[in-house]
């Protein structure tokens, strides 16, 4: 065994090796470097960041954690607390969504037996092909003249349901394509046996659906939930667009808002604020990825990325 | 079927139940997911189809009809052309440095290295970001008056950049960025077609004398080239819509020099509320992404038999779930 070792060891000291070992460590920095900087600005106090001369590396005189506190608790220049809470809330809701609708979905196409299942599974995935570029405005203005919402008479006059919670609500139950793809994937390679012998001993299809198939697809699962959650967690266009009161904003939109996109022209970008926010984003997508990671290799493995 | 159950007692009704119970369960579980998907994302697609015929600015216009005018001041107006042409050879350049980068990566990290799994992760980080918060690190970089690139510029003595300015550096930010994000999934994905290649080829190859440069040309290229172009294909069509970093780190500027087609798309919608014009914008945008999915479905289903989305699952997904058991087809 420890002479295995060794000769693992000395492998790695081949030429080729070492240089593998460079480069990927060395670009591998590189790379996390903006995030690094990020992480050091978050120390500073927002006197202390606009007035030091940025360096490579900045390193504060005196480090704080009133902007990771600021997240939490609140602050006095940003409805920070809020923010965080609405892209919490709608990145779990998202999340959960994403988890059920695409499991039973799957359900249907891998193990149920009806009349034109396969061509509506086809036009399903076909749908697939046309780019979500092509519905932004429309969504925008179907939300602004939803019938009889926001003060619209049939579908004028009002703003629909823009700038409401409404936004964030209806497209959770909607179905997720490339998650029902991959859970009716995955359950073709569950043998029927399974069911059939679940069905003798008196499971019912829901204690089936629940009890039985859902647990043996937790992998899966796993790396709908992580796409979902990662992908509304980051999203800024829903909020940013769909919305403008204070009250709805999620972290992203906020930092849109404060950015050179949705600042004043010429206005002072308040960056240490930024900061405070963007951390509030990357750190918990860190701790995704870092949990999670496994699920998210091997799901990249086996579908390729979507879009 | 209601009228068996309006005859019948409640043994029909079980029985008419029994019968089509998979119907039943589908259209119970089925209906209401399709009834949120027609309101979010069915009934704006087909409206996008139509929108770009109408003349429609401001939001309280009411829609005129006017056949093809938008599409032909489309192709009059040079904001426009230039705009789809920047979008097509930006999105070309970004796919090709990130895919040249990724491959190169994926090749390394396919070595016996110890701690691959760790650079694995660090590389594909910048993936999990999110794009509104990073490129405000970038912008912090960029800075015209404290910027970190500038200062440092400063301090060896050379005068300072106004990245902002300047056309050529906007475009060379929007693609370091784009790199910087994409690389690392690339690379997971070449890794995983790298993976998949049969290893008893490089054996065979070995004994007939290839050295190290003959298998990646003979065995690994080709053995790759189903993965290659679905990497490619998908790699092109989101490098085609980038946007937020167009959005973000030059906001187009200098004077929509570095504007590229889907954020002209957002410009005209949101900002002008020239929504006819967003809208063919958008349909000529889908077009172009339609016809080439549609082109390599058709070339994935004709090559031979190895589909090119990975149907077939290249490792098995966990050692728990399935990978057992035989086909669940029955015959109906």
């Amino acid at each position: 065994m420890a002479e295995a070792l060794s000769v693992r060891f000395k492998k790695q000291l081949k030429p080729v090796h070492l240089l593998g070992h460079i480069i990927l460590l060395g670009v591998g920095l590189i790379l996390l470097y903006p995030l690094i900087f990020m992480i050091f600005a978050g120390f500073f106090t927002k006197t202390e960041f606009t007035s030091t001369v940025l360096g490579i590396l900045p390193i504060p005189k005196a480090p704080t954690l009133e902007n990771f506190k600021a997240l939490i608790v609140g602050s006095t220049d940003a409805a920070v607390a809020t923010y965080f809470k609405n892209s919490l809330i709608r990145t779990s809701y998202n999340t959960v969504w994403a988890i059920l609708t695409s499991f039973l979905a799957g359900y249907v196409f891998a193990r149920l037996h009806f009349k034109g299942r396969d061509t509506l599974f086809l036009i399903l995935l076909a749908t697939q092909m046309i780019p979500g570029t092509l519905a932004i405005i429309p969504t925008y203005l179907e939300f602004a003249r939803f019938p009889f919402a926001g003060g619209n008479d049939i579908f004028t006059g009002g703003t629909g349901i823009l700038n409401s919670w409404w936004v964030y609500l209806l497209g959770g139950p909607s179905i997720n394509i490339m998650g029902t793809f991959l859970v009716k994937q995955s359950l073709e390679k569950v043998p029927l046996e399974i069911d059939e012998a679940a069905t003798v001993d008196g499971a019912g299809t829901f204690r089936l659906i629940f009890q039985i198939l859902f647990p043996l697809q937790l992998p899966i699962m796993a790396f709908i939930a992580i796409t979902t959650a990662l992908g509304t967690w980051n999203d800024f266009i829903t909020p940013f667009f769909y919305t403008t009161s204070d009250h709805l904003q999620t972290l992203p939109a906020a930092i849109t808002r404060l950015s050179s996109v949705g600042a004043s022209p010429g206005a002072v970008i308040n960056y240490p604020l930024i900061i405070t926010l963007s951390l509030g984003i990357t750190v918990p997508a860190l701790l995704i990825f870092a949990f999670f990671q496994k699920y998210i290799v091997q799901g990249l493995a086996n579908t390729g990325i979507k879009g | 079927m209601g009228k068996t159950v309006a005859q019948g007692g409640r043994q029909t009704l079980k029985q008419a139940f029994g019968r089509h119970k998979d119907a039943w369960i589908a259209t119970v579980i089925l209906v209401p997911m399709f009834f949120f998907w027609l309101l979010v994302s069915g009934f704006p697609t087909m409206f996008g189809f139509v929108l770009g015929f109408f003349q429609w600015v401001g939001l309280a216009d009411t829609p005129k009809f006017i056949w093809f005018d938008n599409f032909i001041s489309f192709f009059n107006n040079p904001v426009y052309t230039d705009a789809l042409w920047r979008s097509i050879w930006l999105g070309g350049l970004v796919t090709v440095i990130t895919l040249g980068a990724g491959f190169g990566a994926a090749l390394l990290m396919n070595m016996p290295l110890f701690g691959k799994g760790f650079y694995r992760s660090i590389w594909y980080i910048p993936a999990v970001t999110a794009t509104v918060a990073t490129t405000q690190v970038f912008n912090i970089f960029l800075d015209s008056n404290n910027g970190v690139i500038n200062n440092i510029l400063k301090s060896m003595g050379k005068d300072p950049i106004v990245w902002q300015y300047s056309v050529g550096w906007g475009i060379f930010w929007i693609v370091v960025y784009s790199v910087w994000k994409g690389v690392g999934g690339a690379a997971l994905i070449w890794l995983a077609g790298l993976q998949s290649v049969d290893l008893t080829l490089y054996e065979a190859a070995e004994i007939d004398g290839a050295g190290r440069w003959d298998k990646l040309r003979y065995v690994t290229m080709p053995g790759l080239k189903p993965i290659a172009t679905y990497i490619v294909i998908t790699n092109l069509i989101a490098a085609i819509q980038i946007y937020e970093q167009v959005l973000f780190i030059t906001n187009g500027g200098p004077y929509g020099q570095t504007e590229v087609l889907v954020f002209r798309i957002y410009r005209d919608g949101f900002w002008d509320f020239n929504l006819g014009m967003a809208g063919a914008s958008s349909l000529i945008m889908a077009l172009i992404i339609i016809t080439v999915t549609v082109m390599y479905y058709n070339w994935s289903t004709k090559s031979d038999r190895r589909t090119t989305i990975p149907i077939k699952p290249i490792k098995p997904i966990a050692k728990g779930g399935s990978g057992h058991g035989r086909s669940t087809k029955r015959e109906v």
